[in-house]
């Protein structure tokens, strides 16, 4: 059996769709974009522009088309749909990436306790009724007990207990503390409250001061509830075995703070006297009181020397 | 600067919300600016231009006083204010004749900008052939080596793809492929081929020009299941000349140019980027291929003889010598 002519056929066929270029041309799928790297011939260029232009484009096409219909299809009502492959040309954005919505306190729990998310549907069956009724809303489900014409009061009831008020308020009340979270979400989202951050420092701060402020350093001072224990500082020692570049860098580092210019003039606002450090000196001569008490002592001064003279 | 808008109702809101930024981006609203004079020819074209561009095309038809490479303030004003990713500015002047000028924006603040002159124009309506239907995506064309390697005409590639084409679907009705919009350059000139590294100054002589052309398909029967394609010409067919440019900031076109983190799923279909020695099964497990080095089968230790050993190649005499006696032996 001979079958070269239908082979031939077929290969006539497939001649008119086959495109061929001595650059392969650069097919973007997903932007229905070809681009055709090869030169442009100058002399069929200037021959005969359009007819030039229109092949070229052509033979673009042809290859784009013949990609698009190699790829997948989907049936849909209106027919089959080709599924395209994300682009593969960079376009730049016209605006920036979308920021991911900061979690809110619950999202943030759940996550931690592993507790998955289920979609709860807005309505809900009534059996009395026997419809689905909105969950909540106009004729909602959790205005029922509130709308109801007879309910059931609890045996030790106030005389003036208004069963349908309550459910109201109750109702009302779930609002108000939905709402309230959602405020809180929301300031949370916007970052911590500088203002408010320091504020509190402070009054810790100071209340630490205080607490140690009493004759016994807080001591003996009586414990109030709930309070915490004073955290001091903590020493923090370095590693005991270092590596060279680490202990070189600290001990230059302490090197040049020892001989830095910035130490100089914190030694000489004494006086100039190299041997005696006069801040020293003074204190121990005040006994801790500082220059002030002793230039206010001067003139007594004299009188205690006199009656050191006395004495001897 | 805008005032910030609060909504008021769910509607405002609603309209608000579909402004803010998105992962997958819708295509750029193009607005077509009249500047200070236009000409019949720049008139025209924009109306074309916008005609292609359909839904996604705002026109200010009356004059404005604008230069976009002065002054951009009024283009970043009316960028947030439509909520436009583009803007195509039409100018004629005397000394650059029928000008457009394509201004990119990113975040309510221009990116790039490239200037053309409009030299050749022939309008759809000459052609009395069919036209594509408004609103169908088209399809795209660029031929010459220089959409490769140039700076300029990658910008201009980047700015008619952004212009036209813009939006990325991830499915398409293949009868729908009505028309393709074809960008062929002139034949580059000697300067542009031979030396490796262009001169960015703005001399744009010795670009070549700009051909761009609207075809729409006409599909054949092949015999085959793809169609053979055979063009039409359908307008607008316009000559263009590259004149002034701006190029993206670096910075901002980095920021313009990030992606959103893939998610998982798509990241083990094999999108983005190429992970070496994995993939996935038939089965949709994540496969992985570990590379041993090449096996050296020369030391490979089999059964340990005496005839096998070292030794007894290094001494050849001798070995030979003890072969012989030892068959003598036998």
């Amino acid at each position: 059996m001979d079958v070269s002519g239908i082979l031939a056929v077929q290969a006539q066929k497939q001649k008119s769709i086959q495109v061929e270029k001595d650059i392969p041309l650069d097919i973007d799928v997903g932007f229905l974009t070809v681009t055709d790297l090869n030169p442009i011939d100058k002399e069929s260029y200037e021959e005969n522009l359009e007819a030039f232009l229109q092949s070229t484009a052509r033979d673009g096409v042809q290859a784009l088309l013949t990609s698009l219909f190699a790829l997948p299809t989907k049936s849909s009502p209106d027919g089959p749909l080709a599924q395209l492959p994300p682009p593969t040309t960079q376009l730049p954005r016209a605006k920036p990436l979308p920021k991911p919505k900061p979690p809110t306190k619950w999202e943030k729990f759940a996550k931690a306790k592993g507790i998955q998310q289920t979609k709860r549907e807005k309505k809900v069956w009534d059996e009395e009724r026997q419809e689905w009724v909105d969950r909540w809303g106009w004729k909602g489900k959790n205005k029922e007990v509130e709308a109801q014409w007879i309910t059931e009061v609890p045996a030790n009831a106030d005389i003036d207990f208004d069963p349908a008020k309550e459910a109201r308020d109750a109702r009302k009340a779930r609002v108000a503390k939905n709402e309230r979270q959602r405020l809180q979400n929301q300031a949370r989202a916007q970052g911590g409250n500088a203002e408010r951050e320091e504020r509190k420092k402070d009054i810790e701060r100071t209340l630490a001061t205080s607490r140690v402020s009493t004759a016994s350093m807080g001591k003996f001072d009586k414990k109030l509830d709930g309070e915490k224990k004073l955290r001091g500082v903590k020493r923090k020692f370095e590693p005991t075995e270092n590596s060279v570049e680490n202990e070189k860098n600290a001990n230059l580092a302490l090197l040049s703070k020892l001989g830095g210019e910035s130490n100089r003039p914190r030694r000489d606002t004494g006086g100039g006297d190299d041997v005696v450090n006069v801040r020293k000196a003074v204190r121990f001569a005040s006994k801790g009181q500082g220059s002030a008490s002793l230039a206010r002592k001067g003139g007594s001064d004299g009188k205690d020397r006199r009656k050191g003279k006395f004495k001897r | 600067m805008l005032r910030v808008v609060k909504p008021k109702n769910a509607r405002s809101k609603r309209a608000l919300e579909a402004r803010e930024p998105k992962e997958v981006e819708d295509p750029r609203t193009v607005v077509f600016v009249r500047g200070t004079h236009t000409g019949e020819v720049v008139n025209n074209v924009m109306k074309e231009l916008m005609a292609l561009k359909r839904p996604y095309a705002i026109s200010f038809s009356k004059k404005n006083a604008i230069r976009p490479f002065e002054d951009i303030s009024s283009l970043e004003f009316w960028s947030t204010k439509n909520d436009a990713g583009m803007f195509v500015v039409g100018q004629s002047t005397k000394k650059r004749p029928n000008g457009l000028t394509m201004v990119r924006m990113f975040d309510g603040k221009v990116l790039d900008m490239c200037e053309v002159g409009v030299e050749n124009f022939v309008s759809m309506t000459e052609f009395k052939t069919p036209k594509a239907t408004p609103g169908h995506k088209p399809m795209m064309h660029f031929a010459s080596e220089l959409f490769d390697t140039h700076p300029r005409f990658i910008q201009l590639k980047s700015l008619l793809m952004d212009l036209f084409n813009g939006e990325v679907i991830d499915q398409i009705h293949l009868t729908g492929l009505e028309h393709v919009i074809s960008v062929t350059l002139a034949p580059s000139p000697e300067s542009l081929t031979s030396t490796a590294t262009f001169d960015t100054s703005d001399d744009t002589k010795s670009l070549p020009k700009v051909h761009i052309r609207g075809y729409t398909l006409r599909l054949l029967a092949s015999g085959v299941r793809t169609p053979r394609v055979e063009l039409v010409p359908m307008g607008p067919s316009l000559d263009l000349a590259l004149r002034r440019h701006q190029a993206a900031d670096t910075e901002v076109w980095k920021l313009a140019m990030r992606r959103p983190k893939m998610k998982k799923t798509d990241v083990e279909k094999g999108l983005g980027k190429k992970k070496k020695n994995l993939e996935v099964d038939e089965m949709g497990d994540l496969r992985g291929r570990v590379h041993v080095a090449k096996q050296d089968l020369g030391k490979l230790q089999t059964r340990k003889m005496k005839g096998l050993k070292k030794g007894h190649e290094g001494e050849d005499e001798d070995e030979d010598m003890d072969e012989d006696v030892d068959s003598g032996d036998d």
